[in-house]
């Protein structure tokens, strides 16, 4: 940066110039006119006031619940994204330096640098790869979408924006950079306002755009950057519903821990132990729940810690100021990139010395002892094994090399040599484990500074754990006991019990004055201090039979037998009554049983351990005291003895308890202290009504009634002040509507699971709870891969993924699925495809299937056009309502758009009922009236039995019923039809059934980042391809050719409608075609004689009608003649006619010529004229 | 294909229930061994066997293998499935017996339970079906299921019998309420079901005012049901119970149950059935084990 900064201007904060400042501002805002806002009409004031309310409702979103907590929240994730080339490094590199000042030569793996006072951000950059893409999409709280904008969009950036979607939205804004290379205004302008719509529909109306104009110095315009800055600054973050419940963590350094002889050995190919490190984001991640890091699969955890942060928030007394002070934003955590020269790899870290001789420099001149050194280094053998391997021929013909048998001095050499390393290896880790271990617990020194005297047994505590965790310290110490003992026992009255302990400790004196004060983990290492741990010990001690040795030992006289047992009565009743048990501890961090835990009872955590030593034996007696068949039953009802009930026989007892009754009134004078006992014992679940007289102890009953009172008192006041308060405020302002009351709701439970939690240490609220997001932990991880350490590259992201109990589990997950409409080609069934749901990424084969009628889900063989569909495919269960999104080839030389389809998980199951149509055939044999003999269909009896009733159904559309099976050729059966059957053979006879077809169990996790080449995933190939690959022909079956099809043309019998039938059908439905009358009339029948004169009559009345026939005939053609003429006259008057305005049409046109002619021509002649002039 | 997932392992008989239950809730495979190796008559009961049958036709894809000698079973848990099932309980275990397992499982199946039992309604081992009905369901509804979760109880059926016959419907939740429940409070009233089948119903009186006579003394808000079931209804054999149920202003309930004995006369049941009830009061042991083991399951489920 060659322009230097100027010291900023700082306006006078006191004289004459401020307060004349002042007065202008307050003349100002006394400037703003209400009723110049004031709505002109009534109208349009409620027009306002709807908009307001509708504005305001744009607001609400349904409530989450925030897992995050609010006092130390993880780092925002931010990722920039975008085509290779686009500037993505340089904004980083930008960034990185706007919030640290400091500059990354090579920004790689995640950047978390401190940004506020109360706000942390890392950034990772995405490389072009739909992998980490996609890894990156699940993980980011805000992306930096960058585009080139001389460019336009590119098809990764649509890819990235549509996997975004399908794993939830988180917020994006866009970056344009290259608008440098826009040398026009106006292109530039119109470039910026495309590229604004098109990133608008694709996020929302509105979405922020960045310009980014040019590079200077290597870094973009810092003006720019700091307005950038600023816009991430402001940003909320919605919780996302899948991160909102799972864990995760975005690791930012990775770490092998292998062994290197055990890698040496297997030749690197062996199952590596790695930790990775990270903030933990989303929900609480606990012990014994599986992880899986996306490109390499499911891992089991070893051991989760919590490290002291890297990069950690200004606490309050570090920082005073409202502002971030400049020497805060010097924190950046970034073991990856090279910050001050230093990289952190997989299993070095590497110190970058800038001017000085480096490997691999090649600009650097070299000398020659630099390469000899090189080359030196270079060996990866010993000259051992460089001549073991080599081979010496004695002639350069000869087949065989030379051999040696190894001696055995030599073998044993080489084993001894190799126990040498094993030991310095060993040395190695338990060395560079202590170093941890001493860190970390210093760091919880640290945090726990404040928490007053007990700090120092805690770090202890936790130093011992860590030794667990290290897997060093082997030697059992036992749980140490609960700390918070020696709490209740500072207010204990010195009375009996310091007698007891007296009487105790007696065989080591000198301890005793220590002994009270010290924590008992410190008695679990002395002799003397064995017989005081009961209760909670686990694996080495039995009481009775130290006991035993107390009183049954020779030479102890009677009174010390006495005392001792008295004593530890005492003992077991004081730590029985007034220490209040820390149950959370006892269930979760010890190994004693529940009922163990609950009876405190010493003995039996040490009766499992005999027995198991009894197993040893070869044949022992078992002792079946304990274990009595009918008492053991597994039944929830206790067993009332009627010698319990007897007691309430006797009046008091009965009128003891009526205070427990709503009529009983409350604290009254009769009860003494015997309900105070059933109200402390309650939480504990156990009442010892011998021992309630006995538990009054002093201190209890003197200060009780008063605290008691007090509290009492304080909390009717309480109450009473909240009554009023609520009466004297206007009660309709403190109703809330049903947002903010469900809001509340949520706030309430979160502060309640908060305070909880609040007074329980950390170590045990880490068993219970987990580890909260925010914290930084290491994870160690078991069975990893070696591919994953060998082929480790810092530009892909490494997820890490918690999963919940259910997601372990494998199932039919059925999703609703619709083709992405950018992909190309449609999606076949029992193809595989890539689905990336939920952390994971896998192929796996789908079927597609539709809900026909709500009756079945029917196979489809391919996906509909435009319309989601199901898919059914086995793979890991993810909860409902996960979205995803599938691709068929996550390889970036796909063409063309890779998302072939989304969706969203709508069940899951272990079986799936998707069925597809089968047709079975058949043909008839023999045909009667209504019924068929029908062969071929089935091939056994059997078969038809499971089919009989069964509707079937002729080509011809005759249906039908399968009756019984017939006896000779095996699989026919009989068959009842509507109508008679066509001809024999002719009309195939069909069954139509569904078929339930299972998706194949195919899983295959797509392992990108044990890879070497990590953008090269191939998975199982389409048939086609693999076709294709081997060059096979698709295989033809003859029967699915096409043919052409003859049909005969079809006859149909004349419907007949039954007489019976017809008699009962009305009028109306009666067939009326009638045949023709057969039966000679009456009038037929009769022959007819005329008389003479009739016959005259008729004759005549033919011969008038037959002459009048003829003249009417004659007058027609006539008639016709006439007309003829007319019409012959008629078409020469046309043809006169049409003649005429032939020839009017062609004059007036030949004028309209003549006149378009003269205009075109004074039109040339003008324009030559002026051509002229 | 997928990774082996790790087999928990527990020894002996007891908690089988428990233990089966967590397992499906859970979806880890369980693997107990030594049922009852010491035993005479070793392996699993025939009860057990039908509660083994039950669960797998509650879920779907639940693989269970049992030993040849039955002294060892492989549960690998399926999905709740829920649905209509019926299922006849053998006589050596009343219907609270299998009862208590499924009220835990249904409200996490995928469809609403509709589950008929038939055997033995109530003797002096498991929870009568009054009492799961009175008692366990109202607990379900501290957790938010209330809506449609029922108990009939359409045929009683005593001890060496049985014939009874209960229909169990349970709704499926989908998240299941936060528990704060801390205060015990006082009691406000007590309630009971007398019942008899096959003998005469003055008997279910009888115990009524046996029960009264020592309950009367604290509060006047008692009801006391005289419930008899004849003809088809009553079973094969002959027996009568009382239950008895008191509810705290807090929701807290105790509740105890006295079975009709042989040769012992219905008041005598009755003063066992109210002095129980009295002296879980006064233990205040007002937790069963069973609302314990779901607040564990729905913990899981938070």
């Amino acid at each position: 940066m060659d322009e230097k900064s100027h010291k900023a201007h700082r306006p006078s904060q006191s004289g004459v110039k401020a307060e004349k400042k002042q007065g202008k501002g307050k003349e100002k805002q006394h400037g703003f006119i209400e009723k110049a806002f004031a709505p002109r009409s009534g109208r349009r004031a409620e027009r306002q006031g709807r908009r307001n309310v509708e504005r305001d409702q744009t607001r609400l979103h349904v409530p989450l619940v925030n897992r995050t907590p609010d006092d130390e929240p993880p780092p925002v994730v931010i990722a920039i994204v975008g085509p290779p080339g686009v500037g993505k490094t340089t904004l980083m590199k930008s960034l990185v330096r706007r919030y640290t000042k400091q500059t990354l030569n090579q920004a790689q793996g995640p950047v978390t640098v401190v940004s506020g006072k109360k706000k942390r951000i890392t950034f990772i950059e995405c490389n072009n790869d739909l992998n980490s893409m996609i890894d990156v999409a699940k993980v980011a709280d805000l992306v930096l979408l960058m585009i080139d904008g001389s460019y336009g969009f590119e098809m990764e950036t649509f890819e990235f924006l549509n996997v975004l979607q399908a794993h939830g939205f988180p917020k994006v804004i866009g970056v344009l950079t290259h608008l440098d290379l826009i040398k026009k205004a106006a292109t530039l302008k119109d470039t910026k306002k495309t590229l604004k719509k098109r990133f608008w529909t694709e996020i929302y109306q509105g979405a922020k755009l960045f310009y980014l104009s040019g590079v200077l110095n290597g870094r973009y315009p810092d003006t720019e950057i700091l307005n950038l800055s600023r816009f991430i600054s402001v940003m909320k973050f919605r919780p996302l519903v899948f991160r909102n419940t799972h864990p995760y963590l975005l690791a930012d350094r990775i770490e092998d821990l292998t062994p290197r002889e055990e890698i040496r050995e297997s030749k690197g190919k062996c199952d590596r132990t790695v930790t990775v490190y990270g903030y933990l984001r989303g929900t609480n991640m606990r012990m014994g729940t599986k992880v899986h890091i996306p490109g390499v699969g499911d891992l089991e955890m070893k051991g989760i810690s919590k490290l002291g942060d890297p990069c950690p928030l200004p606490d309050a007394d570090s920082e005073k100021r409202r502002k971030l002070s400049e020497k805060r934003k010097l924190l950046i955590h970034a073991p990856m990139s090279d910050v001050g020269g230093v990289v952190y790899d997989k299993d070095a870290v590497y110190i970058n010395v800038p001017g000085s001789f480096t490997r691999g420099n090649m600009d650097v001149p070299q000398g020659e002892g630099e390469r000899m050194v090189m080359d030196l280094q270079d060996v990866n053998a010993t000259l051992e094994d460089g001549v073991a391997r080599s081979q010496i021929k004695l002639f350069g013909s000869s087949s065989k090399p030379l051999t040696v048998d190894p001696g055995p001095s030599h073998l044993h050499g080489r084993s001894s040599d190799e126990g040498e390393d094993d030991g310095d290896d060993e040395d190695d880790e338990s060395s560079s484990g202590d170093e941890d271990e001493g860190s970390a617990s210093g760091e919880d020194d640290d945090l726990d500074s404040d928490s007053g005297e007990d700090s120092e047994d805690e770090g202890e505590d936790e130093d011992e754990d860590e030794d667990d965790d290290e897997g060093e310290g082997v030697e059992d110490h036992g749980r140490p006991i609960p700390r918070n003992v020696r709490r209740s026992a500072g207010g204990l009255p010195t009375g009996h019990d310091r007698q007891g302990n007296d009487v105790e400790y007696a065989d080591s004196d000198s301890d005793l004055g220590e002994i009270l004060d010290e924590d008992e983990d410190d008695l679990v290492g002395k002799p003397s201090g064995k017989r005081v741990r009961f209760g909670e010990d686990d694996n080495d001690l039995n009481i009775q039979s130290d006991e035993e040795e107390i009183s049954g030992g020779e030479e102890a006289p009677q009174w010390k037998a006495g005392l001792g047992a008295k004593a530890l009565a005492a003992y077991q009743q004081y730590s029985r009554k007034t220490r209040r048990k820390n149950w959370m501890k006892l269930i979760y961090s010890s190994s004693l049983t529940p009922e163990q835990v609950l009876r405190d009872d010493p003995s039996s955590s040490a009766s499992p351990a005999d027995a198991e030593e009894n197993e040893d034996d070869f044949f022992t007696i078992r002792s079946r005291g304990t274990v009595t068949t009918e008492e053991d039953l597994d039944m929830t009802k206790e067993a009332v003895k009627p010698e319990d009930l007897k007691e309430w026989e006797h009046e008091d007892l009965l009128d003891s308890i009526r205070n427990l009754f709503i009529t009983g009134g409350g604290h009254t004078g009769n009860e003494t202290g015997g309900d105070e006992g059933y109200e402390d014992t309650e939480g504990g679940g156990f009442v010892d009504l011998e021992a309630q007289g006995e538990n009054q102890d002093g201190e209890n009953q003197s200060e009780d009634p008063e605290t008691a009172r007090a509290t009492a008192l304080a909390a009717k006041k309480e109450a009473l002040k909240r009554k009023f308060d609520e009466q004297y405020d206007d009660p309709e302002s403190s109703k809330l509507d049903f947002y903010e009351e469900k809001k509340d709701e949520i706030a309430r439970q979160l502060q309640l699971n908060r305070d909880e939690f609040a007074d329980v240490d950390p170590e045990a609220r880490a068993l219970v709870e987990g580890y909260r997001p925010g914290a930084y932990v290491r994870i160690e991880l078991v069975n990893v891969p070696c591919e994953m350490i060998e082929n480790f590259d810092p530009t892909y992201p490494i997820v890490v993924g918690g999963l919940l109990a259910a997601e372990e589990r494998f199932g039919y997950v059925q999703v609703r699925i619709k083709r992405h409409r950018w992909y190309g080609k449609t999606l076949k069934t029992n193809d595989p495809l890539i689905f990336s749901l939920g952390w994971r990424r896998f192929q796996s084969i789908p079927i597609y299937s539709l809900d026909d009628h709500s009756i079945r889900m029917r196979m489809l063989k391919y996906t509909p056009e435009h319309m989601h569909c199901f898919a059914t495919f086995y793979g890991p269960v993810a909860l409902p309502n996960t979205g995803f999104c599938a691709f068929n080839s996550l390889t970036s030389e796909a063409t063309g758009f890779r998302i072939s389809a989304t969706g969203v998980v709508l069940d899951i199951d272990r079986s799936a009922k998707i069925v597809k149509k089968i047709k079975l055939t058949g043909v008839p044999y023999k045909i009667f009236k209504n019924t068929a003999f029908v062969k071929d269909m089935f091939s056994s009896a059997l078969e038809v039995a499971k089919f009989e009733g069964a509707n079937i159904r002729t080509v011809s559309g005759i249906r039908g019923q399968v009756k019984k099976a017939l006896a000779k050729p095996d699989g026919a059966f009989r068959a009842t039809f509507e109508d008679k059957e066509l001809t024999n053979g002719i009309d195939i006879i069909f069954l139509r059934a569904w078929y339930s077809i299972q998706p194949r169990k195919f899983y295959n996790p797509v392992t990108s980042l044990l890879l070497s080449d990590k953008g090269r995933w191939a998975g199982m190939r389409l048939t086609g391809q693999v076709r294709r690959d081997e060059g096979l022909k698709t295989p033809l079956n003859v029967n699915s050719t096409y043919k052409a099809i003859e049909r005969a043309p079809r006859r149909f019998n004349t419907l007949k409608v039954p007489k019976k039938l017809q008699a009962a059908l009305p009028y109306a439905s009666k067939p009326k075609l009638m045949r023709p009358q057969q039966k000679q009339t009456y009038m037929q029948k009769r022959a007819v004689v005329m008389e003479p004169e009739e016959k005259k009559a008729i004759a005549l009345l033919q011969q008038i009608r037959a002459l009048r026939k003829d003249q009417v005939a004659r007058r027609r053609e006539k008639q016709n003649q006439r007309k003829e003429v007319h019409r012959q006259k008629v078409a020469k008057e046309e043809a006169q006619k049409s003649e005429k305005d032939k020839e009017k049409r062609k004059e007036y046109m030949r004028a309209a010529g003549m006149k378009s002619k003269r205009e075109a021509d004074k039109e040339e002649g003008r324009s030559s004229k002026r051509r002229k002039t | 294909m997928s990774q082996p997932i790790s087999i928990l392992h527990f020894s002996g008989h007891q908690y089988l229930r428990h233990r089966l239950v967590l397992s499906i809730l859970s979806g880890k495979p369980v693997r107990i061994d030594k049922i009852r190796t010491d035993d005479k008559n070793p392996g699993l009961r025939d009860y057990e066997v039908s509660l083994l049958r039950l669960i797998e036709r509650v879920t779907n894809g639940t693989v269970i293998e049992i030993s040849v000698t039955g002294t060892a079973i492989l549960l690998k848990p399926g999905i709740i499935a829920g649905g209509s099932v019926t299922h006849d309980c053998p006589l050596s275990r009343s219907i609270g017996y299998f009862l208590e397992p499924v009220v835990m499982l249904a409200p996490f199946a995928k469809k609403p339970m509709q589950l008929t039992l038939r055997g033995i309604t109530s003797d002096d081992r498991d929870l009568s079906a009054d009492l799961i009905r009175t008692v366990t369901l109202p607990h379900l509804q501290l957790f938010g299921i209330s809506e449609g979760l029922e108990l009939r109880i359409k045929k009683r059926g005593s001890a060496p019998l049985g014939g009874g016959e209960v229909q169990f419907l349970c709704p499926i939740v989908k998240q299941v309420k936060t528990l704060n429940f801390v205060d015990s409070g006082k009691i406000k009233r007590i309630r009971g079901i007398a019942h008899a089948v096959r003998v005469s119903p003055q008997f279910s009186n009888r115990m009524i005012e046996a029960s009264r006579s020592v309950l009367n003394r604290y509060i006047p808000d008692i009801y006391l049901y005289s419930d008899v079931y004849k003809g088809e209804d009553s079973g094969k054999s002959p027996g009568y119970a009382l239950s008895l149920l008191a509810e705290s202003t807090t929701g807290a309930m105790h509740s105890a149950e006295a079975v009709s004995q042989p040769g012992v006369t219905p008041e005598d049941i009755a003063l066992t059935a109210s002095r129980a009830l009295l002296s879980e009061m006064l233990a205040a042991a007002n937790w069963e084990s069973l609302p314990h083991e779901r607040m564990d399951s729905s913990l899981i489920f938070i």
